[in-house]
């Protein structure tokens, strides 16, 4: 039989099971791979070419079950059912296959063409556990395929068998499990109901019947549209009442115990483990990680160890790219006659850029952090250590993973939410992250910090900024909690995974690409934004204050002073006069606008750019205070902003506290505003949570400045 | 007995699973049914989330939700482990005497 060219391909699988990995070494694709439950939300589609056909392969989310239970459980049955993909790869996790099998039996119930694939087969080999591959396949009815994707072992023979599938040439044994004498009875007479309803013609009946007699929400919702229902009703009531009389329980608790009693009886026939055995590794880490008295200090420590590596080991590497950029600048600028274009290029682009990649090295320290915490499998335990702290504001032990993912970037933040099941959760964490200080946010901090506090003092001032978003942000998502979301949460039953080394090319891929993503970022979004900027601080311009100029420069010329002191005071003549220009600029009256509502924080016009345009992504208002506030320092490096911040009337150590808080709360980049749009369903809510987070960013502010001035 | 009563180092079985439908949902479908041996591992720092360990299985759940789970008392921490002699001693923080 020859088969089509193409093949399409699901992977299923319990999380940890390695299917991300599995998908990684199939395609060669690389994509997120993690150790917390249900890190792969999204579908991840890549393909491979094997024998000259092209195998789509679709990674589903990771679930323990096909129960409508949560969205990764409703993503992958509806892929199944309405894309019918050629043949579904159930990725199982060899050492732990008694649980894995749950999800294969109810993927054998659901009639797919099947394939297990025995994953992780070299830690079955080191625990010595031996499982009879022939046996097991016989009880199945689907082959088994061993794999490791560690090792890259099995994965052509895995595409052998795909094939072999999909062309048909194995054959699937379908049905292999039967429930107990009651649930069998009402199962096939529902089964019978069904198959004789015109308008389920092409479903599968007897699994209807099963997830009917499961209590399945999605079953219900499809049958009572139906005639037959009637009839079926009638059949469930009886098959209710019967199992509550004779086991005293309902037929959704029976077909769960049946499903396990199936396991048991083939992990009994085809599994043997090694008697004697030891404690694991993991055990031996999690007396101490989870231990009473240390777990919470090792928290801490691991969170703040985190930010640490961030900021220390990040700094040198900062300031040389910052002197790197400050080469190309002074290289730059005799090259470019045109004033205008010299402008642009040095004042605009290389100062408003560079300030921006400067802080390359911080945002890629901190995603190797993150990374490496949640491949680990510690990001878990981190849920279980920090659960009654989050559940005392109203939230879950997992809301704790996007929040801290926050601290990288809202927007993965916000779609990592979607590991909460309850919506009220999943609102009060969303409302919460964008007080997660974001990396964006990084740069302004380290360059106020750096510029107006002594290295030690900065390092503790940036902390407390992080503190101080928490805390608001906790205090957001309990106040909602107790009032507008006060509905029930989500239970926390979660999976604690093997402690396991993250691949040292997963992690470096991780890292690579929130680079990549941080520089597209700086080279389009940022880039336009700040020649946008640069415009605007530019127009229009006025020939009045150029006549002036020229006019006191002349008088100074003619003045028969010092050459030195004439240089001297011409400088500071047209550095005025750039001021003046700015001032007259569409960025200086728009910063002029708003200046009676932020002077009470102590923002002057100028730092009143910086915020309306970073809007356009946080990172901006670095870039912009580094365009406008150069322009009226002539003569100094473009890229030293630090000192010429230092030497600005503008700024203070009072004013760097208050625009690094103001910061902090204000208002979302537009990205991540879309993006919560997206994840809470309208804008009302949006809209409102924008007001919100305004109003409690300038009320922070004002006091922050107040206090600064009272007690610096 | 609910799982909630249950100490440190405790071993019991499972009689019951009688939480919201939710929960009870996610329960079996990770296993933990009627006739399933567990094992109390820890409590966490806070005193709140429990961890509790089946069929190498490491769960954790709260409290709140362990109050649903009927359980047979099979071995307390007290007595001296029958089979689990491989077991490494468990540290006793969670008992309440």
């Amino acid at each position: 039989m020859t088969g089509r060219s193409e093949v399409t391909v699901a992977l299923t699988g319990n999380p940890n099971a390695g299917k991300s990995s599995l998908f990684n070494a199939l395609t060669g694709a690389h994509q997120r791979v993690g150790n917390f439950p249900g890190v792969t939300i999204e579908k991840h589609e890549g393909y491979v070419d094997f024998q000259g056909r092209r195998i789509t392969v679709v990674d589903l989310p990771g679930t323990y079950s096909l129960t409508p239970f949560s969205p990764e459980e409703i993503v992958t049955r509806r892929y199944i059912i309405d894309e019918k993909p050629d043949v579904v790869v159930n990725v199982v996790e060899g050492a732990n296959l008694e649980r894995n099998l749950l999800l294969t039996v109810q993927l054998m119930e659901m009639e797919v063409e099947l394939l297990v694939a025995l994953n992780m087969i070299d830690e079955v080999e080191e625990k010595g556990i031996s499982i009879d591959v022939k046996q097991l396949q016989k009880l199945l009815g689907s082959h088994i395929v061993p794999t490791s994707a560690r090792q890259k072992r099995g994965i052509e023979l895995l595409l052998d068998h795909i094939l072999r599938v999909a062309d048909g040439r194995i054959e699937i044994v379908k049905n292999k499990l039967t429930f107990s004498p009651e649930v069998e009875q009402a199962v096939e007479k529902i089964t019978g109901l069904l198959s004789h309803e015109r308008g389920l013609e092409g479903a599968n009946h007897r699994w209807l019947a099963i997830k009917l007699l499961e209590n399945d929400r999605e079953a219900y919702q499809l049958v009572q549209r139906h005639p037959v229902w009637v009839k079926v009703e009638l059949a469930l009531q009886a098959a209710i009442t019967e199992c509550e009389r004779l086991h005293r329980t309902d037929p959704e608790v029976l077909i769960t115990e049946d499903r396990h009693a199936f396991i048991r009886g083939a992990m009994q026939e085809c599994v043997s483990q090694p008697h004697a055995e030891k404690a694991t590794v993991t055990d031996y880490i999690d007396t101490v990680v989870l231990n009473r008295v240390l777990g919470l200090p090792i928290f801490l420590t691991v969170v703040w160890g985190i930010f640490q590596m961030t900021f220390s080991l990040g700094a040198p590497l900062t300031q040389g790219l910052e002197y790197l950029f400050g080469l190309a600048g002074h290289a730059l600028e005799p090259l470019l006659p045109d004033p205008l274009l010299k402008s642009i290029l040095v004042d605009g682009v290389l100062a408003g850029v560079g300030g921006v990649v400067v802080f390359l090295p911080n945002i890629v320290l901190l995603f190797i952090g993150l990374s490496f915490l949640e491949a680990s499998g510690y990001m878990a335990r981190a849920a279980f250590v920090i659960d009654k702290v989050m559940h005392r504001f109203g939230l879950h032990g997992k809301s704790f993973i996007p929040m801290v993912t926050g601290f990288g970037c809202s927007i993965p933040a916000i779609m990592a939410t979607r590991t909460l099941k309850s919506r009220s959760d999943r609102l009060a964490t969303i409302m919460a992250i964008p007080f997660m200080s974001c990396g964006a946010k990084l740069p302004l901090y380290v360059l106020l910090a750096g510029a107006f506090f002594p290295p030690a003092t900065a390092a503790n001032v940036m902390f407390g900024i992080y503190l101080l978003g928490i805390a608001v942000g906790l205090w957001t998502a309990w106040m909602l909690k107790s009032t507008v979301l006060k509905s029930d949460s989500e239970p926390f039953v979660m999976e604690l995974p093997p402690y396991r080394w993250p691949t040292l090319a997963s992690v470096v891929f991780q890292a690579r690409m929130k680079a990549v993503m941080y520089l597209k970022k700086a080279g389009t979004l940022i880039l336009m934004a700040v020649i946008l900027v640069w415009a605007a601080s530019n127009f229009p311009h006025s020939r009045e204050i150029d006549a002036r100029l020229a006019l006191e420069k002349a008088h100074i010329e003619a003045s028969g002073e010092a050459p030195e002191r004439r240089s001297a005071e011409l400088a500071e003549v047209s550095a005025r006069a750039q001021s003046s220009q700015l001032e007259y600029s569409v960025a200086g009256r728009c910063g002029k606008i708003l200046e009676p509502i932020i002077r009470p924080l102590g923002f002057d016009w100028r730092i009143g750019i910086a915020l309306v345009t970073g809007l356009a992504a946080k990172e901006v208002v670095v870039s912009t205070l580094g365009t406008i506030v150069s322009i009226g320092h002539t003569g100094q490096a473009v890229t030293d902003l630090s000192s010429i911040l230092r030497s600005d009337p503008g700024f203070s150590q009072a004013t760097a506290l208050s625009l690094m808080v103001f910061v902090l709360l204000y208002i979302p980049c537009v990205a991540s505003i879309g993006v919560m749009k997206k994840e809470v369903g309208s804008w009302q809510p949006v809209f409102v949570y924008t007001g919100y987070v305004l109003l409690v960013a300038w009320v922070a502010s004002f006091v922050t400045y107040r206090l600064a001035l009272l007690m610096l | 007995m609910k799982l909630s009563e249950l100490h440190v180092g405790d071993r019991a079985e499972v009689t019951s699973v009688g939480t919201e439908p939710l929960v009870r949902r996610r329960l079996m479908d990770l296993g933990l049914i009627r006739g399933t041996d567990l094992k109390v591992l820890r409590v966490a720092p806070l005193g709140d989330p429990m961890e509790i360990v089946y069929k190498g299985l490491y769960l954790t759940l709260r409290r709140s939700e362990a109050d649903g789970i009927g359980v047979k008392l099979l071995d307390a921490e007290v007595l001296p482990p029958v089979k689990e002699g491989r077991q490494r001693h468990r540290t006793r923080f969670g008992r309440a005497s």
